[in-house]
């Protein structure tokens, strides 16, 4: 591998390799605001301009390709003095927001200023402001704190596809706007957020929620559909405030599209069933007792033929413990997969956009087929009763001809109304897991909150019903 | 060992002991220099830098506050509960600010990390109460105080 030498080291690359990933694989860090991994290099914000020795001009790191050979200084005086002035020069119009702006904290402008930055102001004169337009319902803009690096722009254009954000007016003047001022169409409009150097895109769901340090994180994967893109929960005393794609250059690159990171909303969703419930005839859905409802839900199935739905959404530890679970208690009993209305096969799965969607709106249907379960077609004859087994996103299919309905896993109260038993199970947040994406990946998620309410784990759930006398149904 | 002194009757009444001891009291009370002062009606002047009740600063009729969250980070003492909200005439401002009085332990560090100048800690020492106090944005926001 060839080498050059950064601030008195020595670094291996690859050929093609730009001086600011050099420089990061051996921890030696470059600042950029225009400069993204995953976009192309415009190298317009000139912050990452570093010295190369044998070159007149400080050259930028991010558009400058590793040479052998190549001798870089990265902490130079005139290095640190064109950082200096790019902070100051980036400040002159940036509003003092800070305590404001829902940035504060994870801010490439605030961390950048801190470490390269000047503490005082030269200038006294008012800053640029500019008139905000609506941005549509994911995405708040605030220009007047925007630093013109076009991230935005390049992103649309490159990632999502669709060339919406536009720089318009020039110099000191360039608004950062759609065109025509319409709303974002785009359903990648989170990553807008996520790459902004500064506060100007910011998440309108996540608006003055939460100030970023105060959230825990917990890396996790996303279960919006078969992808199984990476990411990040983010929480605190047990709620959760959003999810942020993870880098994963395998799977999701540094991306999330909008169904996957608002998908977390169902699990504080008021009308999400958490305690255990019975049906109460003409009353609706009565809450009740664990003990109760275990003993209610399995003599609802007295005497009948129940079959077994098992959402897609499930993970494989929860599925195998149900397997055993059947073959010990209710063996001979049909076991089907629902998921998405249409997608009942992985073959029938796949891309529902070029970018990341699936077809298959739940993580798990690769790993459940995996598993030996197929998927729900019909209601086979003969059966008149179903227990349905779902985690947060599995559709639950029409069934003609069967009267009893007991549901153990991610309820809301609107579509559970003619159950006879709702047994409260756990979202992807709230349980570890496995799960297998359309590609056969294996990935592992851990547990970012406490089960929310009453609900408790599948294995568990199983435990009490296993344990609460003898078994109906066909057992 | 224990030495045991022989007294006789006389002085196991003390007498000459407790003359001599009054005495001091006596020439304290009546040649000595007071020390306390009467409280309600006579005040001491305490440094301007005093850390008494917390009150929210206002600038006209506006309060100060942009709901940072900057006062519960560096509390030591996790008295402060902000809610942040928005409204027309302010992109920002707080929808709650409680401070829990009993759990405050006056180090004035919110006042320190304000870069609003709107929490402050005033000059007022009474605030004894009778029921567990929790002071709420109303009550905050009435400027007492001398600053």
């Amino acid at each position: 591998m060839p080498k050059c030498i950064i601030d008195g080291r020595e670094v291996e690359f690859k050929p093609g390799q730009n001086l600011v990933e050099v420089a990061a694989s051996v921890g030696i860090e470059i600042p950029v605001f225009c400069y993204h991994p995953g976009l192309t290099v415009v190298a317009q914000c000139r912050m990452c301009a570093i010295e190369i020795e044998k070159m007149p001009k400080l050259q930028t790191a991010c558009s400058t390709p590793a040479a052998e050979g190549m001798v870089v200084k990265t902490k130079s005086d005139r290095v640190k003095q064109n950082q200096k002035s790019v902070m100051e020069f980036l400040l002159i119009n940036h509003p003092l927001d800070c305590p404001i702006c829902d940035k504060s904290g994870e801010c490439d402008l605030q961390d950048n200023s801190y470490k390269y930055g000047d503490s005082y102001m030269r200038t006294t004169e008012e800053r640029r402001t500019y008139m905000d337009l609506d941005m549509g319902p994911v995405i708040q803009k605030s220009m007047n704190r925007c630093i013109h690096c076009t991230r935005c722009i390049r992103f649309g254009q490159e990632i999502a596809g669709i060339h919406e954000m536009v720089a318009v007016q020039r110099g000191n003047n360039t608004e950062i706007t759609t065109i025509d001022g319409r709303p974002l169409e785009t359903d990648y409009a989170g990553n807008y957020s996520d790459i902004c150097p500064t506060g100007s895109l910011t998440l309108k769901d996540f608006r003055f929620k939460k100030r970023v340090w105060y959230l825990k994180k917990t890396p996790t994967v996303c279960e919006g559909c078969s992808r199984g893109c990476n990411m990040e929960i983010q929480q605190d005393a047990n709620t959760v405030y959003r999810c942020v794609p993870r880098t994963n250059m395998e799977i999701n690159k540094y991306w999330l599209c909008d169904e996957g990171r608002f998908n977390y909303q169902y699990i504080h969703d008021a009308a999400r069933v958490l305690n255990p419930a019975v049906s109460g005839g003409t009353a609706g859905l009565q809450m009740t007792e664990w003990s109760q409802a275990v003993v209610a839900a399995r003599s609802s199935l007295d005497g009948k033929k129940p079959m077994v739905l098992v959402g897609s959404d499930l993970t494989q530890e929860e599925v195998q413990a149900l397997q055993q679970f059947l073959n010990k208690h209710l063996s001979g009993t049909p076991i089907f997969h629902f998921g998405t209305p249409g997608v009942t096969s992985t073959q029938k799965d796949g891309a529902a956009d070029p970018i990341l969607k699936r077809k298959s709106k739940t993580a798990n249907l690769n790993g459940l087929e995996k598993l030996g379960i197929k998927g729900f077609e019909s209601v086979p004859s003969g059966v008149n009763a179903a227990i349905i087994f779902r985690g947060g996103r599995a559709v639950v299919p029409e069934l003609k001809g069967v009267g009893t309905k007991v549901g153990v896993g991610v309820f809301n109260k609107p579509d559970a109304e003619d159950f006879h038993a709702i047994l409260p199970g756990t979202s992807f947040a709230e349980k570890d897991g496995t799960i297998f994406n359309f590609e056969g990946r294996e990935q592992k998620f851990k547990r970012a909150i406490l089960p929310q309410g009453q609900s408790k784990n599948l294995p568990e759930i199983l435990m009490l019903w296993a344990n609460s006398g003898a078994v109906g149904g066909a057992a | 060992m224990l030495v045991k002194h022989k007294r006789g009757l006389f002085q196991r009444f003390y007498v000459v002991e407790l003359l001599k001891g009054l005495t001091i009291t006596m020439k304290n009370m009546l040649f000595g220099k007071t020390v306390t002062i009467q409280y309600p009606e006579e005040r001491r002047n305490y440094s301007g830098r005093f850390r008494g009740m917390h009150y929210i600063k206002a600038t006209n009729g506006v309060e100060n506050c942009t709901a940072c969250m900057l006062c519960p980070t560096v509390c030591p003492a996790e008295c402060i509960h902000i809610e942040a909200g928005e409204r027309p005439d302010k992109e920002k401002y707080p929808v709650k600010f409680e401070i829990d009085v009993l759990r405050c332990c006056f180090c004035g560090m919110c006042e320190e990390a304000c870069p609003k100048d709107a929490i402050k800690l005033s000059t007022i020492y009474e605030m004894s109460t009778e029921h567990r106090e929790v002071y709420e944005k109303d009550y905050l926001l009435e400027q007492r105080g001398n600053k």
